[in-house]
């Protein structure tokens, strides 16, 4: 007979453990674990109560009861402190005072959970033994181990949260800052155009020089305007993926840039990917033009392909410009950081190209030799 | 008070001078012959609140029926509730406030043939817990096809539950009388009222190895039930009886399909009875209930309908049982209640939980 009880008890033992880490949620955590002892030993309620020096707060109770939040009294502290593991007492009017739930005759049985606090189980009905702390105690130290995962998940949940909006907050800042700035920018572009037009005759050499060099200014930051606005719209709306023939749409970049007459642009064999048109086109149009910008040589070369990796396509766009210090391969995709100054560089169009190879679930890096050219590598998923 | 007559202007008479200013608790037999919706209807006319189950069989005093309408007072109502879409957990129980100062019951009649009553009856005790005491039963049909089977003043539900709380004392008694031929096992998977797996193994060939051998009867292809309705399931629990779960049918898979819901991991003990043991068991929940009991006014009965299945003829002796030890101590006490699709209470106070094959008896003062 006591056998049979012992195998009853590990066997209880597994069912309570089993319960344990069914949800990262704490209540839900609490609910499974806590019901289920509440059912199978015939108790009348559980309460959790996080404690330190200056307060003992409750983080969940079964039933539902009032909010505890104070400073515990030396009583409450000396109770408390002295529970190395477990211990059971009646219930009195100490435990009272630390129960969110009305309870009067009965018995307390009172767990450490660490860090977690202390878990309490009342029974009206004396149904709580020392036998009861010896079985229950290794479950239910598994218990506060559980409780520690779904706080650690609570809190990476709300920092998630929180980088989300923060992220929302900043692109919907730079949207409508870039809008606010374009305004008085085409005001600027008129005005100069017409004193250029209607004082053509009054400006000396220098003058007109300063107004090309005012016109031009406005046009790189209009440009840098519309990066602004384009990186600030990339993740904002739902990608729709379509079948995009990567040919013709290299086809069709070429017939909207202009390719100086010493570059020469080949194009390997290219597949039909899954994407929405648009984006796919800044990505490669934005890696083609720093190609041409940045060639320095009298016989250009700009090499695009692609590779079969199993899940997704490795595209490469190659050239024999400039190349590119290695100190600066992480430097280029940030916001803003160009290498040169240089009338047509935002600094904006690779972080664009980063931030769309990203949405695409994509790596994007490079190869480069100084004076001797630049290999930029992306990846995109097949589906 | 028990009501035969089909005729529905005479029944909403009789109920309404019955309860006069009180509300109604009305249990019906699923063969009485009346439009339920008509009912309900007319009663609203008459400002009758009223909450009320169709149930396979009623009782009224010491006879059971198939039909008739039996009406129990329900006074100092403080709350009545529907709660639908049990079945979804989509729901909020109505808040309520107690007065430390009373004592008070809540008495349920939920669709005992919706998934997830043990969500409905956890949301009870999580608002309501210990201030006050639970008591009801699950309606619907002995076929076991889901209808609407609840009603109140709002109309006939399915996947719902009535409810009432008053302000008033009770006594519960509780047994079932089966009790263990083997086990602990390990219902290692199950899903609703479906068990899958037992100890890691097909759980028919686990049960039928102990039935068999303990009962000396072996399964054919058609015999599952006559040899199950005695061998239930019960789930451990300690300081009190075992949660009863009853065996209804095994599928293709061997798998068992139980009347009640079971979890992943529940230990279970295989269990037996006899008519011995079960009209005893009746009688110690009259008894239990009558021992704690001052003043009562009446006493309702929630028995299972699978006890009379089981008991058969004999089925008689335990509400003889029942109403023989209330009379004893209260013999002016009107006893009404239902044969039941599962049983609500609280053991002993503890935690709420729903019943197969046990008989639930209070006394409400």
């Amino acid at each position: 007979m006591k056998i049979e009880n012992h195998i009853s008890d590990i066997l209880q033992l597994y069912e309570f453990s089993m319960a344990i880490g069914k949800s990262l949620n704490y209540k839900e955590s609490c609910d499974v674990f806590l019901k289920l002892i509440l059912k199978r030993k015939n108790l009348n309620a559980a309460w959790i109560l996080e404690y330190n020096e200056n307060q003992i707060t409750s983080r969940y109770s079964i039933p539902l009861g009032q909010e505890i939040n104070h400073n515990p009294n030396p009583i409450v502290s000396e109770l408390l402190n002295s529970i190395q593991e477990s211990k059971i007492i009646d219930s009195n009017s100490i435990i009272e005072d630390i129960s969110p739930i009305d309870i009067q005759n009965g018995t307390v049985a009172i767990f450490s959970l660490a860090e977690q606090g202390f878990l309490f189980l009342f029974s009206k009905k004396d149904n709580l033994k020392t036998k009861d702390l010896l079985q229950l105690q290794p479950v239910i130290n598994k218990f506060s181990v559980g409780l520690k995962a779904c706080k650690a998940f609570s809190e990476q949940q709300q920092l998630l949260n929180n980088l989300e909006s923060r992220n929302q907050e900043l692109s919907d800042y730079a949207h409508m800052v870039s809008h606010d700035l374009k305004s008085p920018l085409r005001s600027i572009d008129t005005l100069t155009s017409w004193l250029e037009e209607d004082y053509k005759e009054k400006f000396d050499k220098q003058g007109k020089q300063q107004l090309h060099l005012i016109r031009n200014s406005v046009e790189k930051m209009d440009t840098l305007i519309n990066g602004i606005l384009e990186y600030s719209t990339i993740a904002k709306n739902q990608i729709e993926t379509y079948d995009v023939d990567v040919n013709t749409l290299i086809e069709d970049i070429l017939k909207i840039i202009q390719v100086p007459n010493h570059i020469t642009i080949t194009t390997h064999e290219l597949p039909i990917i899954k994407g929405d048109k648009y984006r796919l086109q800044q990505l490669f149009q934005n890696l083609i033009d720093n190609a041409i910008l940045y060639n320095d040589k009298p016989i250009g070369t700009i090499s695009i392909g692609a590779n079969d990796k199993d899940g997704f396509w490795e595209f490469y766009i190659s050239d024999n410009g400039k190349g590119i210090d290695n100190v600066y391969f992480d430097k280029i995709f940030k916001t803003f950081e160009s290498l040169e100054s240089n009338m047509s560089s935002t600094g904006i169009g690779l972080s664009i190209v980063k931030k769309i190879v990203n949405l695409y679930g994509g790596n994007i890096w490079l190869i480069s030799k100084l004076n001797e050219g630049t290999t930029f590598y992306f990846t995109l998923k097949k589906h | 008070m028990l009501i035969t007559s089909t005729n529905i202007e005479e029944i909403v008479s009789a109920i309404s001078n019955h309860v006069k200013d009180n509300s109604a608790l009305i249990s019906l037999g699923e063969h009485t012959e009346i439009n339920i919706d008509e009912l309900i209807s007319k009663l609203n006319d008459a400002k009758v609140t009223f909450i009320g189950g169709l149930f396979p069989k009623v009782i009224h005093g010491n006879t059971i029926l198939e039909k008739g309408i039996v009406i129990n007072t329900l006074n100092d109502v403080e709350s009545l509730f529907l709660i639908k879409d049990i079945s979804k957990k989509n729901y909020q129980v109505p808040n309520m406030s107690f007065d430390n100062n009373h004592e008070y019951s809540l008495f349920t009649y939920v669709d005992g043939l919706t998934s997830n009553i043990s969500h409905y009856l956890s949301e009870l005790y999580e608002h309501y817990g210990m201030q006050t005491n639970y008591f009801g039963g699950g309606a619907g049909s002995l076929s076991l096809e889901q209808n609407p089977c609840v009603f109140n003043n709002d109309g006939f539900f399915q996947d719902a539950a009535v409810g009432c709380v008053m302000r008033m004392s009770s006594k519960i008694g509780v047994r079932h009388g089966w009790n263990k031929v083997d086990g602990p096992f390990i219902v290692t998977k199950a899903e609703g009222n479906v068990i899958k797996e037992i100890n890691w193994k097909n759980p028919f060939q686990v049960y039928k190895e102990v039935v068999e051998a303990h009962s000396q009867k072996v399964f054919t292809d058609n015999n599952f039930f006559d040899i199950a309705k005695g061998y239930p399931f019960g789930i451990v629990k300690e300081n009190a009886e075992c949660i009863v779960r009853d065996p209804l049918m095994v599928n293709e898979k061997g798998e068992l399909i139980c009347v009640g819901e079971l979890e992943d991991n529940t230990l279970v003990d295989i269990l037996n009875g006899n008519q011995e043991s079960l009209i005893n068991a009746a009688e110690m929940a009259a008894q239990e209930s009558v021992n704690q009991a001052q003043n009562p006014r009446k006493a309702i009965i929630i028995d299972c309908i699978s006890r009379i299945l089981f008991l058969e003829d004999s089925f008689h002796k335990e509400l003889t049982a029942i109403t023989q030890t209330i009379k004893r101590k209260y013999p002016d006490v009107s006893i009404g209640g239902a044969l039941t699709l599962g049983e609500i209470s609280s053991y002993g106070d503890g935690f709420l939980d729903f019943y197969n094959k046990t008989v639930v008896v209070g006394l409400f003062e």
